[in-house]
């Protein structure tokens, strides 16, 4: 309300277009909250007692070469000159180096954020797929067998350790059925067949029109996805069913059955549209969190994506590679939040 | 609803239809499963992991070369002969004649000295494998020289013993022969510093070897393929895949599904489900490589020899060898690998087994009778908290209380380079097969001052040094009658086993599983031969 309040009186003053102040605060905002990230994780990772310096001369290096990695890489340096050194290099677009690649912080992420994407939105359009019908299905039928099985459904997906699952998932369907591929993400037979112009695989097989590498990557991306999605399906059933059960227990609803609407007809048009504000921020919010990656799904499907790569960074104490990542997280973040402010104003009307 | 459903239906059926898998690699490839998160540069001079340093051996020749089948024996690789002067002073190589880059151009032997220099100029972790010899960038002009085309000439600073130096410094990753044209071609300034092709070097190959790098995408897959113009033996595949599965379980499926030939990280566990699979055979390498206990001598308890030596005593080898460490480790007490030039055999090498009145024993006569409290750090990785474990049980029932603390390996390393720690268990890889590599650093100590920083020594982090070990380790060194030099060595360790810094628990043994499909596929401990294998 303040905002507003003040936002208005802005506006009165300044005689901006309502839009311009938009696009300022929301600017402002998300620049202040990637600089604070960005110093937070900056000064966290250089607290931890992990040492670059080891991961690149190796641990039965002598000290003069250690010294002069260190000095290399500016850790002789008080922590806020290196910080510094990391936001002017970042403004001009160099991220530096990865030390455990040994590659630009850039050129990584170009190879490990593509895999992710993939993986990611398949996940989600899976997760959503299933998830809503059978979140609306069990608020309709409330107390029923369809209810109790959504109910299980979420509990396994969210207490089901996905190390576990994802092992169990490739000894069933990779090893004793064979209906899909190993881990990674192409077959040996098929690596460097198809150019790469997006990096998704899939997109990049359907442009080269080689529809053979197409369904290799497909059966190489559905069982990970699939596991992917089950936490996704759960998070998006449970919310679903329980914002659909707040609307069907509304007096309109009523109405609109009193009224000769038949029940079907009244969930879809009545009940679902008005939940539907609150599932596009549920699933957004799911996606982001699947976009950071997932490191064991990642591990147990040898799939080389954004999870691994900011884990191992960590590990390594890499902090060119953790700041990047971190501002990718926190763009998706205030992106994926936008996008659903705007979406909000699109859908309800009140907002408008 | 309908709205709802049918996308789900579309990709239900989508997921029914997708055709199996198809199985069996390609019948001209080897595809091999590891762990590449490691592995940062492809770069002869700087590699320091052994991702990179499995994969660069058969990438890159070098002069001289460990037999396959006895590693503490040397054979010609791109030189074909070698000499020393009357003095030892001198080291001649003559290079092959008919050795050739990838593209065609022939290899010299100024491309040979320009490897050499570079590699001490550049001042990588494997530069030491030269400086530890007298080599240095000052000195380098005079110490490295091409008389002609097919001839080095190497000055030595003192007249180390030929075996030695060969196998120290000339069949490590220095020793590979660069195209010098591609390296200055590449090489990058800055600060008045050239990087000697170093960027270049990293993620792509032009040296004499049957391989080379084709491909790297780091975390993902390395390829490397058979290059036209080598002068030895074609290759019996013509490429090799290696593709970053990190995760022990994910490997054992695709290898029984044979969407893999070889798999290089399997866990005891995995390794075990897999000795009765007819399809699958597990090399077990001895490597030349070590877990152990080191202990800070300039903690005033276990600076005392005696309780150091109880330590061993609570150490119940065998058994972990059959369990914990299966696939992992062969029990040795002696800081000598056995297969190492000097070694002690394997029964002289471990006087040691579970024996807790022995161990109760040494405490008394140390002034310790009952016991105190120490901490011991380890790496959080299998199997250690297992061992630190059994050691931790067996150091109760003596009155010893060992209180544990696991951490990240990064951090481990950092713990120990600095001197802070009580009791650590850690490992360690010696850099070829001769006793002087675990000598020179688990026995010698050449200044102890906390000052001096010699973080490499193993020896230092423990704050633990005898000059009469110094001296006899240095006397070993330099003995050229190998009879004698072995003879100095066995003493050495007996020696050590009573009074050493470290308590030496299992010889570090590397697993790997191949198909059936696989064969004559050569496996040494320092050097796994990718191109001996076929299918």
């Amino acid at each position: 309300m303040a905002v507003t309040d003040v936002s208005r009186k802005a506006l009165a003053q300044s005689k901006l277009p309502p839009w311009a102040w938009d696009a300022w605060r929301i600017g402002s905002s998300a620049v202040v909250t990637l600089l604070g990230l960005l110093a937070l994780t900056f000064f966290m990772g250089r607290m931890l007692p992990i040492d670059p310096v080891i991961a690149i001369v190796g641990e039965q290096a002598d000290a003069s070469t250690y010294d002069m990695v260190y000095k290399q890489l500016g850790l002789d340096k008080p922590l806020y000159v290196q910080f510094g050194y990391f936001m002017r290099d970042m403004m001009s677009g160099n991220f530096g180096n990865a030390l455990f690649t040994g590659n630009k912080v850039s050129d990584d992420l170009m190879r490990v954020f593509p895999a992710t994407i993939e993986l990611a939105t398949i996940a989600i359009t899976i997760g959503v797929s299933f998830g809503v019908p059978i979140g609306v299905l069990a608020a309709v039928y409330r107390g029923s067998p369809i209810d109790h099985f959504a109910r299980i459904l979420g509990l396994l997906g969210y207490s089901v350790p996905t190390f576990w699952s994802g092992l169990m998932g490739l000894v069933l369907f990779y090893a004793v059925l064979g209906w899909v591929s190993g881990p990674g993400r192409l077959d040996v037979f098929y690596i460097d067949v198809v150019d790469r112009v997006t990096g998704l695989m899939l997109i990049d097989a359907a442009i080269a029109g080689e529809w053979e590498v197409w369904r290799n990557v497909f059966s190489h991306i559905i069982l990970p996805a699939s596991i992917l999605s089950f936490n996704a399906m759960a998070f998006i059933s449970r919310l679903t069913r329980s914002f659909m059960l707040a609307q069907l227990s509304q007096e309109y609803i009523l109405a609109a059955r009193v009224k000769g609407l038949s029940k079907w007809e009244v969930i879809r048009k009545h009940a679902f549209r008005n939940i539907a504000v609150q599932l596009v921020t549920v699933i957004s919010l799911a996606y982001v969190i699947l976009l950071e990656g997932a490191v064991v799904t990642e591990t147990v499907f040898a799939w080389p994506g954004f999870g691994r790569y900011l884990v191992s960074g960590l590990l390594a104490g890499d902090m060119n590679a953790v700041l990047a990542c971190v501002l990718i997280v926190g763009t998706l973040f205030i992106t994926i939040n936008l996008f659903c402010d705007l979406l909000y104003r699109i859908l309800d009307p009140r907002t408008r | 609803m309908r709205r709802l459903l049918a996308p789900s239906l579309i990709l239900a059926a989508t997921l029914a239809a997708t055709p199996p898998a198809g199985a069996a690699t390609p019948n001209d490839t080897l595809v091999m499963a590891w762990n590449l998160d490691a592995l940062i540069t492809l770069d002869p001079a700087q590699i320091a992991e052994v991702n990179g340093n499995d994969i660069m051996r058969n990438v890159c020749d070098r002069l001289v070369a460990f037999d396959m089948k006895d590693s503490s024996k040397l054979v010609p690789e791109l030189a074909e002969s070698w000499s020393v002067s009357a003095d030892g002073l001198t080291l001649t190589f003559k290079l092959r004649k008919d050795i050739k880059f990838p593209s065609g151009k022939a290899a010299t032997a100024h491309d040979a000295v320009w490897s050499l220099k570079r590699a001490i100029h550049l001042n990588f972790g494997n530069a030491a494998n030269l400086t530890e010899w007298g080599f240095s960038a000052a000195k380098a002009d005079e110490q490295f020289k091409a008389v002609d085309d097919h001839t080095i000439e190497i000055k030595l600073d003192k007249p180390y013993p030929p075996g030695l130096i060969l196998s120290a410094a000339f069949t490590a990753n220095v020793a590979s022969v660069l195209n010098k044209e591609t390296g200055e071609k590449n090489a990058k300034t800055t600060d008045g510093k050239s990087d000697y092709g170093n960027a270049w070097f990293k993620t792509q190959s032009d040296c004499v070897g049957p391989y080379r790098v084709r491909t790297w995408n780091a975390n993902d897959v390395v390829i490397i393929e058979q290059t036209d113009n080598y002068w030895g033996k074609k290759p019996g595949l013509r490429r090799v895949l290696i593709r970053h599965i990190p995760e022990s379980g994910s490997q054992r499926l695709a290898l029984e599904k044979a969407d893999i030939d070889v798999a290089r990280l399997l866990n005891s566990d995995d390794l075990k489900g897999l000795a009765s699979n007819k399809d699958v055979h597990i090399e077990q390498t001895l490597m030349h490589g070590f877990t152990y206990l080191a202990f800070n001598a300039s903690d005033p308890i276990l600076s005392n020899p005696k309780v150091r030596l109880a330590f061993r005593y609570l150490i119940d080898y065998e058994g972990l060898g059959k369990t914990i460490m299966a696939y992992r480790g062969a029990p040795r007490g002696s800081l000598v690998p056995i297969g190492a030039f000097g070694a002690l055999d394997e029964k002289a090498g471990l006087p040691f087994k579970l024996d807790l009145d022995a161990a109760k024993k040494a405490m008394v006569e140390g002034g310790y009778p009952n016991g105190f409290q120490k901490k011991l750090i380890l790496s959080a990785n299998t199997p250690n908290p297992d061992l630190a474990q059994h050691v931790q049980a067996n150091a109760a029932k003596i009155g010893i209380k060992l209180d544990l603390e696991q951490m990240a390996d990064a951090n481990l390393f950092t713990k120990m380079r600095g001197r802070e720690f009580e009791v650590g268990l850690i490992g360690w890889g010696a850099g070829y097969p001769d006793a002087h590599s675990m000598v020179s650093r688990h026995a010698q100590n050449p200044d102890n001052r906390p000052e001096a920083k010699l973080a490499q020594y193993p020896t230092w982090r423990s704050a633990w040094a005898d000059p009469k070990v110094n001296e006899m380790a240095a006397q070993a060194m330099m003995e050229r009658d190998s009879a004698k030099r072995i003879a100095m060595y066995h003493e050495l360790q007996k020696h050590m086993l009573e009074n050493g810094p470290m308590a030496y628990m299992f010889q570090t043994i590397r697993p790997i599983a191949i198909r059936k499909e696989v064969k004559d596929f050569a496996i040494a401990p320092f050097k796994v031969a990718y191109e001996t294998a076929r299918k």
